[in-house]
């Protein structure tokens, strides 16, 4: 492809103390991403997969080496940059929904519409259309406790899409979810990344789920090593 | 089946955080009842140390206090001439007509005035009073006008060391000494010759009689036989009795004690509970757990139960201690409280005293706010059904 | 949904914990805004417009030391004296009390007069009083307390002086600040006790309150070195002379304030770093979808603040509902009188609720800035 990738990783090192030995999570790792990609992470437990997820979504730091998203180095973002920077260009999906439990489906998926400037009106046809999008349009009024896992980790995409971000990632999220309702999550990242050129990032360990994607990276001890 | 108390320990010890509040909450409620049971606590000890219970003290009948009584030199003249009264080597009859006033004088610390209270003594009240003992300076002169005041009430008011002087009136009265009562009522007087006393504020009669039957035996027949005497119109009585009955002043204080205690302890049984309740949610897994292997819902209620009383007794021996240091660092330093005697009318001094008694009264005060605060958690956490105990994350 | 909604909702989330957080403030504010009325109550002796005109003259040697009746004819001549009464506490104990909690004082009822003068007579008259030596006059709260009638008799059994009194009440005043004494004829109380010639004090009213300082000169400087000097000041300083006498107590009652209000921040910090704690998790979702510090740091503010003013409200109305409507005189025997929960106490327990709110967050505010999100996920995971 001619096109600059939408994410250029080089030489991400990430070492952490714990206690008093030294760990090393990620290892020089560099990875490009096109535009529309499904990147699909695998490894085993402690292979760097999740650490590798969390700094491309800015929620953790490297120790050293580059992570450019759309051309901006997300390293060098400040910690408050850094958060406005997630809301308008990272939606997560969590291995355990994280939903607000006191808020119902539509209010959560309405929660990072807050931080933008958009109107009520507006707020509310985004998120109806993000509802609309993983087949929860009847379900908006419901809170979590009333939903199954896979509703609610199909709320959680919504809730991912609903900025339009650039990326999507998400860790494990089938891993607390029945495969009926797992073959549907899959199925609407999958969707996303055909049909609406949304770049999705997941990590997993189900070798089914990585079907699903349009490319697998393994990690092994904080290396790609396929 | 009960848990080992180890168990209970740990969980109080590793929630430390919040454990730390509430046990530093409840340690200020019962530090603050402590405290205020520790001064009326202290009015009480003096006055219940005060006297010899050999001596009788002769009052006014309808008065309350020696400072509003008033007897006539004939009534102390049929007094002296009673049979049955002690005499001292001398062949001198145990008896002394003493004059009690009060005087307003300056305050050291602060702005503003308050009574104290002077006694006209005689050589024989001196002698009935082997509780009050000369600690500096030297005693008063008959006829001269020299005062020996507490060395606890020096300390509160200004000119009252030695080489000072006392304002009554045009009046002034040289402090020739400090006298120590050994933590006795007498603590907050000024003692000055008798029949100077009466020159000096214009008084024909004495306040009180106090005299010391010849034998013990004897005291019941005098006492009746003065009560008796309507042409005397006064009031025998014990003088330990007296003064242990003047404890008005320790009331409102005992009141607000109790009042108080109460007040903050409520506060202290929601603190409580909440940190009980959040225990119990956090636990939830843990106690499913613990009723899989077979523990009945009972054990599970005495366990909560005894980590809340722990929890609070943990708070009160921190308020015992603390207590019981302040009145150790209060002691070191001589600090006595002061305030107004409701029945002489003048400073009453005392001191702050947590005894035994007290401080097992804050202890059990502690154990009901930690068992009122832990029962609705602990029947909760037994009420939970163990399936959803253990599902929850 | 909007932001403040959202904070609502977090807060009421465990209503339990709110419940007793709100109560357990409310609870602490009620008592310390009970403790400042306390203590203004005893340092704070009422104040009205006839009393700052008034002067007692009292024996400079102390309260208990009477006056001779001739410094009469002295005190009259002073200029910008306007009226002046023997007024001589009876200390007598009413019935068969042990401590009568209203006064009886002996005045000459001529000349008192011109000295009550805010006082209205309610029932009965003045002249009844004034003509009657074996009458009293009573206050309406003292005739309400004790269901007494014009006509009844009083009886007083005198606990100072040797002795005792047979009152009718002739009339009843009220309009003062304190409508509770009982006022009787001077000269039944000289006769009674055989006229040693001397009373209690000296009631003296001011023509105006700028020579009211002068007067209490005249008045000092006219018995200087006599047997019996006189101190003479405003009713005011007179009571608050009391308070002087009182001792500690004024210390005693800041120093448990002092504890009401540390119990009361321990209980709200630990409340709220619970309920933050609790919710750790969530907090660093909102951090993944990009809610800034000072956003998770107004959330916490907002919740702590809210239910720390809740309790606030909760604590100082109910204790001012409480102190306003309960009889406390008659609960505590006259000992508390007016008891009044002032705007400003309300103010200062308000202030201590809400500086407590906002206290209790910077801890857990502190901790939710410092997590990582990567941290926080983890923490239940």
């Amino acid at each position: 492809m001619v096109a600059d990738p939408i994410v250029s990783i080089r030489d991400l090192s990430k070492v952490y103390r714990q206690g008093e030995i030294q760990v090393t999570a990620l290892n020089q790792v560099s990875i490009d991403i096109q535009t529309g990609e499904f990147v699909v992470l695998m490894g085993p437990s402690g292979s760097g997969k999740s650490t590798l997820l969390h700094i491309i979504a800015g929620i953790d730091r490297a120790s050293s080496g580059s992570v450019l998203v759309q051309g901006i180095n997300v390293a060098n973002l400040t910690e408050s940059q850094l958060a406005d920077w997630r809301n308008q260009n990272v939606g997560f999906v969590f291995q355990s929904f994280n939903l607000i439990p006191v808020l119902t489906a539509a209010e959560n998926v309405e929660l990072p519409l807050l931080l933008t400037a958009l109107g009520r009106a507006e707020r509310r046809r985004q998120v109806a259309l993000a509802l609309d999008l993983v087949g929860l349009a009847d379900r908006g009024h419901h809170r979590p406790d009333q939903m199954s896992g896979g509703q609610q980790q199909r709320v959680a995409i919504a809730r991912a899409l609903v900025t339009d971000p650039t990326l999507i990632v998400a860790d494990e999220p089938t891993g607390n979810l029945d495969a009926k309702s797992a073959t549907d999550v899959l199925s609407i990242l999958q969707a996303l990344s055909r049909d609406s050129r949304k770049t999705v990032i997941m990590v997993t360990h189900d070798p089914k789920a990585a079907g699903y994607g349009t490319r697998s990276l393994h990690l092994e001890k904080g290396e790609i090593v396929a | 089946m009960a848990l080992p108390l180890n168990y209970n320990i740990r969980n109080v010890l590793v929630r430390w955080r919040t454990t730390l509040f509430t046990v530093l909450g409840i340690g200020a409620v019962v530090l603050v009842f402590l405290g205020l049971r520790a001064l009326g606590r202290g009015i009480e000890a003096t006055n219940a140390n005060t006297g010899d219970s050999r001596n009788l003290l002769v009052v006014r009948k309808g008065s309350q206090a020696e400072s509003g009584s008033l007897v006539s030199r004939e009534q102390f003249r049929t007094l002296r001439d009673l049979p049955g009264i002690a005499r001292n080597a001398a062949g001198e009859p145990l008896v002394s007509a003493e004059l009690v006033m009060i005087v307003s004088a300056p305050r050291r610390d602060e702005v503003g005035e308050a009574n104290t209270l002077i006694r006209g003594v005689t050589p024989r009240g001196m002698e009935l009073r082997s509780q009050v003992a000369l600690v500096e300076g030297r005693w008063f002169r008959a006829g001269q006008r020299e005062v020996v005041v507490s060395s606890r009430l020096a300390r509160r008011f200004a000119g009252f060391e030695v080489g000072g002087t006392i304002k009554a009136g045009p009046d002034r009265l040289t402090v020739v000494g400090h006298f120590d009562g050994r933590g006795s009522a007498f603590d907050s007087e000024a003692w000055m010759d008798a029949d100077e006393s009466r020159a000096l504020f214009d008084r024909e009669q004495y306040s009180s009689v106090l005299l010391r039957p010849a034998d013990d035996s004897l005291a019941a027949g005098l006492i009746q036989r003065i009560d008796h005497d309507k042409r005397l119109a006064l009031r025998a009585e014990r003088e330990v009795d007296y003064y242990s009955k003047q404890t008005m002043t320790a009331k409102p204080i005992n009141y607000l004690a109790g009042i108080l205690g109460t007040a903050m302890s409520v506060g202290a049984v929601f603190a409580a509970m909440n940190t009980m309740y959040a225990s119990v949610g956090a636990r939830t897994r843990e106690i499913g757990t613990l009723r899989v292997l077979g523990y009945s819902r009972r054990s599970i209620v005495l366990c909560f139960l005894i980590e809340g009383v722990l929890l609070a007794l943990l708070g009160g021996i921190l308020g015992c201690a603390t207590a019981w240091g302040l009145q150790v660092e209060l002691a070191a330093f001589n600090v006595s409280f002061g305030t107004l005697d409701f029945q002489s009318f003048a400073e009453t001094v005392f001191q702050f005293r947590v005894t035994p008694d007290l401080m097992l009264l804050g202890l059990g005060f502690s154990v009901v706010i930690g068992l009122a605060g832990s029962l609705l958690p602990a029947l909760r956490a037994a009420r939970l059904p163990v399936i959803v105990a253990l599902k929850s994350l | 949904m909007n932001l403040p909604t959202f904070i609502l909702k977090n807060a009421l989330r465990n209503r339990r914990r709110a419940l007793l957080t709100v109560l357990s403030v409310g609870i602490s504010c009620a008592l310390l805004v009970t403790l400042l009325t306390l203590q203004r109550e005893l340092t704070v002796p009422p104040e009205s417009q006839a009393a700052s005109l008034r002067i007692i003259a009292r024996n400079k040697v102390s309260l208990a030391q009477p006056l001779p009746a001739k410094q009469l004819r002295v005190i009259e001549r002073i200029p910008g004296v306007v009226a002046v009464s023997p007024f001589t506490y009876f200390g007598g104990n009413f019935r068969d009390e042990t401590l009568t909690s209203f006064a009886q004082f002996a005045v000459d009822p001529v000349r008192f007069r011109g000295l009550l003068v805010e006082a209205r007579v309610m029932e009965g008259s003045y002249e009844a009083f004034e003509k009657d030596r074996l009458s009293c006059m009573v206050g309406i709260e003292t005739v309400g307390r004790y269901g007494l009638r014009i006509g009844d008799r009083m009886k007083f059994t005198g606990t100072f002086y040797p002795v005792d009194l047979d009152l009718k009440i002739a009339a009843v005043f009220g309009g003062t600040i304190d409508d509770r004494g009982v006022f009787f004829h001077h000269k039944l109380l000289d006769e009674l006790s055989g006229d040693p010639g001397t009373v209690g004090t000296w009631y003296i009213r001011a023509a105006s309150p700028e020579v009211a300082n002068d007067v209490i000169a005249r008045l000092n400087g006219a018995f200087a070195n006599t047997a019996a000097e006189v101190r003479a000041e405003t009713e005011r300083a007179f009571q608050l002379g009391f308070v002087s006498m009182l001792g500690n107590v004024k210390m005693l009652v800041l120093l448990i304030s002092g504890a009401v209000v540390f119990t009361l921040s321990l209980v709200t910090i630990s409340t709220m770093s619970m309920a933050i704690r609790e919710r750790f998790r969530e907090l660093a979702v909102l951090k993944a979808l990009g809610f800034q510090r000072r956003e998770l740091f107004a959330f916490i503010l907002a919740e702590s603040f809210g239910l720390a003013a809740l309790g606030a409200l909760l604590g100082v109305g109910g204790a001012w509902a409480l102190w306003t409507h309960l009889d406390l005189q008659k609960l505590t025997s006259g000992f508390l009188i007016y008891f009044e929960v002032t705007p400003r106490i309300m103010a200062w327990g308000a202030a201590v609720a809400a500086l407590m709110g906002v206290v209790a967050a910077l801890p857990p505010a502190w901790q939710t800035a410092r997590m990582s999100v990567t941290e926080g996920l983890q923490t239940l995971d």
